[in-house]
């Protein structure tokens, strides 16, 4: 283990920083029990009622009460969504409705029994992924689970109770939960409950009840229940304890397990997995291509064994290698991994032993730092060595094997009869060489084992039919012997050394093939004249390649994708394929065929991501329906990230053409707006000048008159300002520049600005008021024409309310005058309509006031309404804005 | 009054030229009037005015430009004339240097007072070491402040923020200035910092809210003298 000092690790101190700022995700809270019957549905209902009596938005999504009247007493009160009913095969299967959950949107939503397996048709294989999607979508979740259902705890609990339990949950959903507790009862406590009938354990499960509930077994669940939780604790304290200066320490292991076909992987995938908790640190399953021919179950097993790994939460590494072991020892040292785990398997013959110790010295070695674990696997059970059984199948097809074969014998013939004619001219030992050359040449064509095969043949036959004495097999001279043995034992290392050769220029190839694939795909991309040609071109390729038809999916927005699919792919979407398309291109994960999510579709749809964004979605559909391959998915993952890459190339492209484009009609706006705002307020600003330099000097009748024109140049200055304040509002140009803002002398500016006069404005706020945040000019400007509106409406003695008021992050401003109210009684008025004036509103104005106050309020994010006041005349206009409110100082000020 | 203080406009209206020189004139100033950005730099070097009228919106040279021009070799004061909405440009011209800017449509008023302010130059050197105005006294040596005769105790950095304004009486002081002067450069984008402040410092050298200091919204503050 490695001792070293403590230096803050940056990936801790990321995560810690992680985990302390909110997350727009749900909160995730598991009630953990040792077995059915321990009260974990119960302990849930019970915190749901409270959390309902201190005002939480809770609602049912699923709870089984098995007809017992305690739990189903506790979910009175509760709002129940109502189930979703699927029929299969001829009966309805009742489900959690997720899409209802997702719509009703509470604040929490109870989910029993967290392992259940969803009817065939639901969107989700498993309920745990309903849970997770809940949670993405921000809601928090309540849910029970039972401690033998976890992954990693599946071969523990087979050991002790011999039950194989079907219904799994990733760890991982586990290790997300926000908080984990534990339901415990001792396990006489349970034997009682079940003795007194209250543990229900569904019709089928009475006979494996017996067994299941022994005291012993009992016992160890227990423990592991107990254990599990406080593995958690302790990661949860250390997790606090790590504070900005947290010394804890925290082991910068890696762990590395092997995976191959063996059944026996996912055992050691499991015991890592467990180490790995212990530890806290990451793992990674190795899966080792030494470029020997593998047959498809085998395939398929490692596929399987390493999507396993991946959802118990592994790094997945794939890396060639001459063998296995060379290929361990090189994931070793790249991916710097401190500790290897290899099984320990059973072998028995001599040969066998041999081999295997001398594998192990050569990782032993080889690993260098790092620690190797051999772990013993359990005692195989019959279905386990089943498959073992066909886990060693023969690797050549049958066929190809008798080709090879036949050949064999062919030449060996052929050999035996050149050797035959010449006999009589060179002697029986040169025509060994005959033979031996033949061996060498047949070994630059067939596989392993038919060279045994000529390597025997060949030695055999020289013997019979050359070695005096002839046609026996006896051997009578010491130097024809040894012949015979050499020239047995050159044929099989030769045949053997070959075999090897070819299998490694295989793997070149195939590696070759896969760079130059990739070569040739990147350069469509980047070649292409036309952007859309040069995608279509390259979703041809894809379905070259992988031999599948593909649909590509471009994105419109960040919601959505194009209608139809770029017309390059072959492959043609109906609308559920298109359904699980959406799905893929909204949660960024491959879903579909093969996959753990809406896994009977047809096509495996993968988005295509990159670090900006994801910029579509590509399905691809075996021809044969077949399952993709390890190579193909690594393949199909390089090629989609080029794709991926090129698509947001293209798509930043286009924005920045649209860019210019609205930047140029803009800018021709602007000098257009500028030029009309210049020509009308110059001469506006020389008339007031010049009044106000005369008043100084005038008489008192040309004061009187002067006064007169300084009255008209305002009220001609307020039109112009409505007039170029709705063109600016329509134009689309106002954009607000927020910044921290007095609201109080925001108000008292846009008071001063309305010229009231005579008319009396009256404030009511609870000061202080904070800061808020907004675009001063934007809201001194609403708020100026909504005074003045007010102003222009009331009669001159009975002035204007305004109140302020500053709800969570909503800034709301009334103003109530004491007019006539909103014209035509409570009927709604075009009042925020351009050039709408009351009728028998006072002289004066255009009617542009109240479109340029809903005009700004919207482009604030913000609302005003009207209404006429409830008590006595007049109306009341809310202007309501969202805000950010300045809660307290950053520190450096103070 | 000194008969002699001269002054150079650069505006292309003609009629808001005219008018000025009018007011201006009256005033005591001693008016020269350019129509270009070009010519204004032209006769700003030849004549060497007290002070300098400045419209940001001339069709040859973007006033900015000017403005940037003439800070290559003369600190006279200039007084920039904008638009409304434009407090980007207006920010933009007294970071350049301008010493204050006055919005169209303006009062005569407000215009001589504005040039006596960015009159009073190197305030530093002929500083009084007691400032009064209506019913603020600030006595500049002992730092005491004194508000209708009483003492008002400020925080360290209202008062610096307050002994900035001084330094400046009558002026526009940006918000960028007043925040690298108290905080630091770091602090330039803080501008929330200042809101805080003044409404402090407003509560106590202001108690009657005679609008002592002004907030000039997205530019800065200014101390209004009585």
């Amino acid at each position: 283990m490695n001792e070293e000092p403590l230096r803050p690790n940056p990936d801790d101190l990321l995560a810690a920083l992680r985990d302390e700022e909110p997350s727009p995700k749900g909160r995730l809270k598991v009630f953990l029990g040792m077995c059915p019957g321990v009260g974990k549905t119960y302990t849930m209902l019970l915190e749901a009622q409270k959390a309902r009596r201190e005002g939480v938005d809770v609602v049912v999504g699923v709870v089984e009460t098995h007809g017992r009247s305690e739990t189903a007493a506790l979910i009175e009160g509760l709002e129940v969504v109502p189930r979703r009913r699927l029929e299969h095969r001829d009966t309805a299967i009742e489900e959690m409705d997720l899409d209802a959950i997702l719509k009703r949107r509470p604040v929490l939503v109870l989910v029993d029994e967290l392992a259940h397996t969803n009817a065939p048709g639901s969107r989700h294989p498993k309920r745990y992924q309903d849970v997770l999607e809940l949670i993405e979508s921000g809601l928090d979740v309540f849910t029970t689970v039972n401690v033998q259902h976890l992954e990693s705890q599946v071969d523990l609990v087979r050991q002790i109770t011999g039950i194989t339990v079907r219904e799994t949950v990733p760890d991982s959903v586990l290790d997300g939960a926000n908080e984990i507790e534990l339901v415990d009862v001792t396990s006489g406590g349970l034997r009682e409950r079940l003795a007194d009938g209250k543990v229900y354990l569904g019709p089928r499960a009475e006979a494996a009840a017996e067994n299941f509930f022994k005291e012993a077994h009992l016992t160890a669940l227990r423990e592991m229940a107990l254990r599990y939780t406080a593995e958690r604790v302790n990661r949860d304290v250390q997790l606090q304890w790590r504070g900005p200066r947290g010394r804890v320490p925290k082991t910068n292991e890696r762990l590395l397990v092997a995976v191959g076909p063996s059944p026996h992987s996912e055992n050691l995938i499991r015991w890592t997995r467990r180490a790995a908790t212990r530890l806290q640190c990451p793992w990674m399953a190795v899966s080792v291509e030494t470029g020997r021919e593998v047959s498809e179950a085998d395939r398929e097993r490692v596929t399987h064994h390493l999507s396993l790994a991946r959802r118990l939460g592994a790094e997945i590494v794939t890396v060639g290698g001459a063998n296995v072991f060379a290929g361990i020892i090189h994931a070793a040292q790249e991916h710097h991994a401190t500790q290897i785990v290899v099984g320990k398997t059973e072998v028995h013959q001599w040969w066998q032993r041999m081999k295997a110790a001398w594998q192990l010295h050569a990782l032993v070695v080889g690993s260098g730092e790092a620690d190797v674990h051999i772990v013993r696997v359990p005692e195989s059970m019959e279905k386990l060595q089943q498959r073992s059984k066909t886990g060693r199948t023969v690797v050549v097809s049958g066929s190809r094997f008798g080709a090879e074969l036949w050949e064999a014998i062919l030449a060996v013939g052929a050999t035996t009869l050149i050797g035959l004619w010449l006999l009589p001219v060179i002697g029986y030992w040169s025509i060994a060489l005959f033979y031996l050359l033949t061996v060498v040449l047949l070994a630059l064509r067939l596989s392993r084992w038919p060279m045994l095969v000529t390597a025997a043949l060949s030695s055999l036959t020289w013997d019979f039919l050359f070695i005096p004495p002839r046609f026996t097999f006896y051997i009578a001279e010491l130097h024809d012997a040894m012949m015979f043995g050499m020239m047995f034992l050159v044929a099989l290392v030769s045949g053997q050394m070959t075999a090897r050769l070819r299998r490694q220029e295989r793997l070149v190839r195939e590696r070759e093939r896969r760079t130059a694939t990739l070569q040739r795909f990147t350069e469509t991309l980047a070649m292409a004249h036309d952007p859309d040609e040069a995608v279509n071109e390259a979703v041809k390729q894809i379905e070259a390649v992988i031999g599948a038809e593909a649909a590509l999916f471009r994105r419109v927005n960040s919601a959505e994708l194009e209608k139809e699919p770029a017309p390059g792919g072959r492959f043609i979407p109906d609308e559920k394929e298109r359904a699980v398309a959406a799905w893929v291109y909204q949660q960024g994960q491959p879903a579909g065929r093969d996959t753990d999510t809406l896994a009977n579709g047809l096509a495996t749809w993968f988005p295509l991501r990159t670090a900006a964004m994801t910029s579509g979605v590509l399905g691809v559909r075996p021809v044969s329906e077949r399952t993709l391959t390890l190579e193909e998915r690594a393949l199909l993952n390089a090629l989609g990230s080029q794709l991926a890459i090129a698509l947001e190339k293209e798509h930043f492209l286009r924005a920045i053409h649209q860019a210019e484009l609205t930047d140029q009609s803009n800018r021709l706006h602007k000098t257009l707006l500028d030029s009309v705002s210049h020509e009308l307020k110059t001469p506006l600003a020389v008339l007031r000048t010049a009044c106000e330099t005369l008043q100084g000097r005038a008489t008192k009748q040309d004061a009187a008159l002067i006064s007169e024109v300084t009255q008209a140049n305002q009220r001609l200055q307020r039109v112009v300002d409505q007039l170029l304040d709705v063109t600016r509002l329509e134009s689309g140009l106002l954009r607000p520049k927020f910044e921290w803002c007095d609201v109080r002398e925001l108000c008292d500016a846009a008071a001063r600005a309305a010229q009231l006069d005579s008319v009396r404005l009256q404030w009511r706020m609870t000061e202080p008021l904070p800061f808020i945040k907004t675009d001063p000019g934007m809201f001194e400007t609403a708020l100026t024409n909504l005074l003045h509106n007010a102003a222009m409406h009331g009669p001159p003695d009975t002035g204007i309310e305004g109140e302020v008021s500053l709800r969570s992050d909503t800034l709301t401003i009334t103003v109530r005058d004491h007019g006539q109210g909103l014209p035509g009684g409570d009927k709604v008025a075009p009042i925020f309509e351009k050039f709408y004036r009351a009728p028998g509103a006072a002289a004066g104005g255009l009617g542009l006031g109240l479109s340029i106050v809903r005009g700004l309020a919207q482009a604030l994010g913000g609302r005003v309404e009207a209404a006429n006041a409830s008590d006595g005349p007049g109306a009341v206009f809310q202007l309501s804005l969202p805000v950010e409110i300045m809660t307290e100082l950053p520190e450096s000020v103070a | 009054m000194t008969p002699h203080r001269t002054i150079l406009m650069i505006d292309d209206e003609v009629q808001i030229r005219r008018l000025l020189r009018l007011t201006l004139e009256d005033a005591g100033w001693m008016v020269k009037e350019s129509d270009s950005g070009a010519r204004g730099l032209v006769e700003a070097a030849h004549w060497k005015p007290d002070a300098i009228i400045l419209d940001l919106g001339l069709p040859d040279l973007d006033g900015l430009e000017v403005l940037r021009r003439l800070r290559e070799w003369s600190s006279v004061p200039v007084l920039v004339l904008s638009v409304r909405d434009d407090e980007s440009d207006k920010v933009a011209a007294l970071d350049l240097g301008a010493d204050d800017y006055l919005t169209k449509p303006f009062g005569a008023a407000e215009l001589l007072a504005r040039l006596r302010a960015i009159q009073r130059r190197h305030p530093d050197a002929t500083e009084e070491p007691v400032f009064q105005t209506g019913d603020l006294r600030v006595d500049l040596t002992a730092r005491v402040v004194q508000v209708q005769g009483a003492e008002v105790h400020l925080t360290a950095n209202e008062y610096a923020l307050l002994r900035i304004l001084i330094r400046h009486a009558g002026k526009v002081v940006t918000q960028k200035q007043l925040l690298r002067e108290v905080w630091g450069p770091n602090a330039e984008e803080h501008s929330q910092y200042l809101r805080v402040y003044f409404t402090h410092l407003r509560k106590k050298v202001d108690p009657q809210s005679t609008g002592l200091i002004q907030t000039e919204p997205r530019i800065g503050y200014r101390l209004v003298l009585g």
